[in-house]
């Protein structure tokens, strides 16, 4: 299955939220959907999820538009939020009832999902009783119970503790491995670039930058080193400018084509005693910020 | 469909498992059956009371005379005579003591509760009434006037040369009459009009303020992010509307039923309580009227409070929210308890509330219930409301989809109706 989502636009009351948004998912592969506050994710999450219409755009599965009377989406938004009063097996046959579940499968299928996330214990309790990390398993599971084509999740890790996240990422891992469509969207880019094949940043409602992760990251210039040494000063002279230090104690070596890399490199292993030297290649971190962070900068202007 | 039957037995559920709601239905029903068995249980305590104490000894009797509120009447020895029989037979609860006294020391006696009330004669036709407190009920002038003015015509016409027969035959002459109400007996039907109407009002006012609520605490513990996501909104609002409505009937059919069930069983007890026996005697065509626009009228209002309630993200904006909408049924309400109570329920304002959909359910059924309405015209009133109904459930399902959404100050009508036209 490919989804697609192509030149979405949406205004609400005069102010253009999202200005054409395209992306693509398929199956058996996770997208990352990232971008900052505000630039428009979620909307383009609920128009995917046909919550209101979009203005112009069409959301396609396998080319055709979706029919969302057939298609299981499973959702988890980034406000949690249940009943907080109810029992938690009681709500979690309802959502998955609403899904299109007969009684009976809804109850087996919760019931595979409390043991799966170890919370079978509470199944009887109200939701209020539990940690706010518990509920947020509670709220995973009226993503997943009905068994979805398609999982979106987001900020799922926030607010796990790290055995919690390591249960998820198996979750996340099982759910792509059975070759659902799964949509990833969180500020923490370790988890994206864990799990997500596909990226695609989000910035004042355009799409800053999409596609395979590796082709992006490969793309870069390769005309920057990363140097660790203990000749840090010495080096600096030696390079001026184009030296600079980073925060994690090494230097940035910029070069003028990558061309010069390896001539670069022999160098600094004659010259000085160098513990590693490898090609920058920038993490999704420096990736984001470069597309996604001169939002306030245009903002200002 | 499916989803509509989830979404309709989930918040069906939750009322009948709300300990509150099937608390309150409880309380109800009790109290009803206290009021239904009281005079069987009074008459019971009554009819063992004398086995208990079966020769009351004269102390007992002189206590009782004691106990019984003493009315003195201050008059000359001629007045005494005539006035002596007539004031017992007409104040048959008061122990009547004919008294000297000073005007001060009555005054006195009364104050200090050794008697309850006086009577100061000045002749035949007039007195002084001296009383310690003037209860709001108290008639005893009224009564004392008409018992003057019969013993003062029954000396002037014996005086005139009539013979105490011919008085007697002349002042209790019986008069037969008969009323044949060709339409509506209002008397009879207020009683009954009155209770479906404040029924009407209560349960619409208390389940629209439990639907506009359960709105907004789904909107604002975020559980909306997901009901939205899962399930269509039209179903959503008509479940709870519908499931609201239910419990409604459910609730009006366990106080009304068991008050029923309890009038018959004790229906001996009441038989000469008009009131409560016209409140039982409600026609059936009345009663299948009284359904319709209750339902109808149910709908319409509880469509609105959901609407609403999904414009507030907080609980506290709620009630603000709901001002007008709360305003325009109590004005319909005021409307038709004004003109119930004026007797008139066919002024022109109550006929044009009776067509308008906000005010017709109370307003077309106190016609019906008080007054007589051609059919076609409660034929229209049905339709108008029942296409209201739909009208406004699915405008209202609009607002609910849009106005779920928005988070922050509720939103003016301009802007939600702007976002409904586009959505």
């Amino acid at each position: 299955m490919k989804l697609e989502v192509r030149n979405i636009r949406k205004s609400f009351g005069g102010n253009q939220v999202l200005k054409g948004i395209t992306l693509t998912a398929e199956s058996g592969k996770a997208c990352g959907l990232l971008g900052r506050n505000g630039a428009g994710k979620t909307t383009s999450i609920r128009i995917l999820m046909n919550v209101f219409p979009c203005d112009s755009g069409e959301v396609l599965l396998d080319g055709k538009p979706i029919d969302y009377n057939t298609i299981r989406f499973g959702y988890l938004p980034e406000e949690r939020g249940l009943y907080p009063k109810k029992k938690i097996a009681e709500q979690l046959v309802y959502f998955a009832e609403l899904k299109g579940m007969t009684h009976r499968a809804a109850s087996a299928s919760v019931d595979f999902w409390l043991d799966r996330l170890g919370m079978t214990e509470h199944k009887n309790k109200r939701l209020d009783t539990l940690s706010k990390g518990n509920q947020q398993k509670i709220q995973l599971i009226t993503a997943l119970a009905h068994d979805p084509q398609i999982v979106i999740l987001d900020e799922p890790f926030s607010g796990l503790d790290p055995v919690n996240a390591m249960l998820l990422k198996d979750i996340v891992k099982e759910q792509i491995k059975k070759g659902k469509i799964v949509l990833l969207s969180s500020h923490q880019m370790n988890y994206i670039e864990e799990f997500c094949d596909n990226i695609a940043i989000l910035n004042q409602g355009s799409i800053a930058l999409s596609g395979d992760l590796n082709t992006i990251r490969r793309n870069y210039p390769r005309n920057r080193l990363v140097v660790r040494s203990e000749q840090k000063d010495s080096i600096r002279q030696f390079f001026g400018a184009a030296c600079t230090e980073q925060e994690n104690n090494t230097l940035l070596i910029t070069l003028h084509s990558p061309e010069e890399k390896q001539d670069v490199m022999q160098c600094l292993t004659e010259k000085f005693d160098i513990d590693e030297i490898k090609v920058f290649e920038p993490s999704l971190n420096d990736i984001f910020v470069e597309y996604a962070g001169d939002q306030d900068k245009e903002e200002n202007a | 469909m499916k989803q509509f039957s989830k979404i309709f037995k989930f918040e069906l559920k939750n009322y009948l498992t709300n300990k509150i709601f099937v608390g309150v239905t409880l309380v109800l029903v009790v109290l009803i059956a206290g009021v239904m068995f009281f005079p069987r249980v009074r008459e019971a305590l009554r009819s063992t009371e004398p086995s208990a104490s079966d020769s009351p000894s004269s102390a007992d009797a002189a206590t009782e005379t004691d106990e019984a509120s003493t009315m003195l009447l201050v008059c000359g020895e001629e007045e005494k005579a005539l006035l002596k029989d007539p004031f017992a037979a007409a104040f048959p609860d008061y122990n009547i003591v004919f008294s000297d006294d000073g005007i001060e020391e009555i005054k006195r006696r009364i104050t200090a509760q050794e008697a309850d009330c006086a009577f100061v004669f000045d002749g035949l036709t007039s007195y002084t009434y001296y009383v310690d407190n003037l209860s709001l009920y108290d008639n005893n002038i009224g009564i004392a006037d008409s018992v003057l003015q019969n013993v003062y015509q029954v000396r002037a016409m014996l005086n005139g040369g009539m013979t105490a027969q011919q008085v007697q035959d002349a002042l209790s002459v019986v008069i037969e009459h008969e009323a044949h109400s060709l339409g509506k007996d209002q008397a009879k039907n207020f009683f009954y009009t009155y209770i479906m109407i404040f029924a009407l009002y209560t349960v619409i006012i208390l389940y629209g303020q439990m639907i506009a609520t359960n709105v907004a605490t789904e909107k604002s513990s975020r559980a909306m992010e997901l009901l939205i996501t899962s399930a269509n909104p039209v179903s959503m609002m008509f479940g709870k509307v519908l499931a609201s409505c239910c419990a409604g009937l459910i609730q009006l059919i366990a106080v009304f039923g068991s008050s029923l069930i309890f009038f018959h069983m004790n229906q001996s007890y009441w038989f000469d309580n008009e009131m409560v026996s016209s409140l039982f005697g409600i026609p059936v065509n009345l009663f299948v009227y009284m359904l319709i626009f209750f339902t109808l009228g149910f709908f319409i209002y509880a469509f609105l409070f959901g609407a609403i309630g999904s414009t507030a993200s907080k609980l506290e904006d709620i009630n603000t929210s709901l001002m007008p909408i709360t305003l325009l049924f109590v004005f319909a309400f005021m409307v038709v308890m004004f003109s119930m109570s004026s007797g008139n329920v066919d002024t022109l304002l109550m006929k044009v509330c009776s067509f308008i959909p906000f005010t017709s359910s109370m307003a077309m059924f106190t016609r019906l219930a008080m007054s007589t309405v051609p059919m076609y015209e409660v034929l229209i009133s049905i339709a108008i409301l029942m296409v209201s109904v739909v009208g406004i459930g699915v405008v209202s399902a609009k607002i609910y989809r849009v106005g779920v959404l928005l988070y922050g100050t509720p939103p003016k009508l301009g802007a939600i109706l702007k976002a409904i036209r586009k959505s």
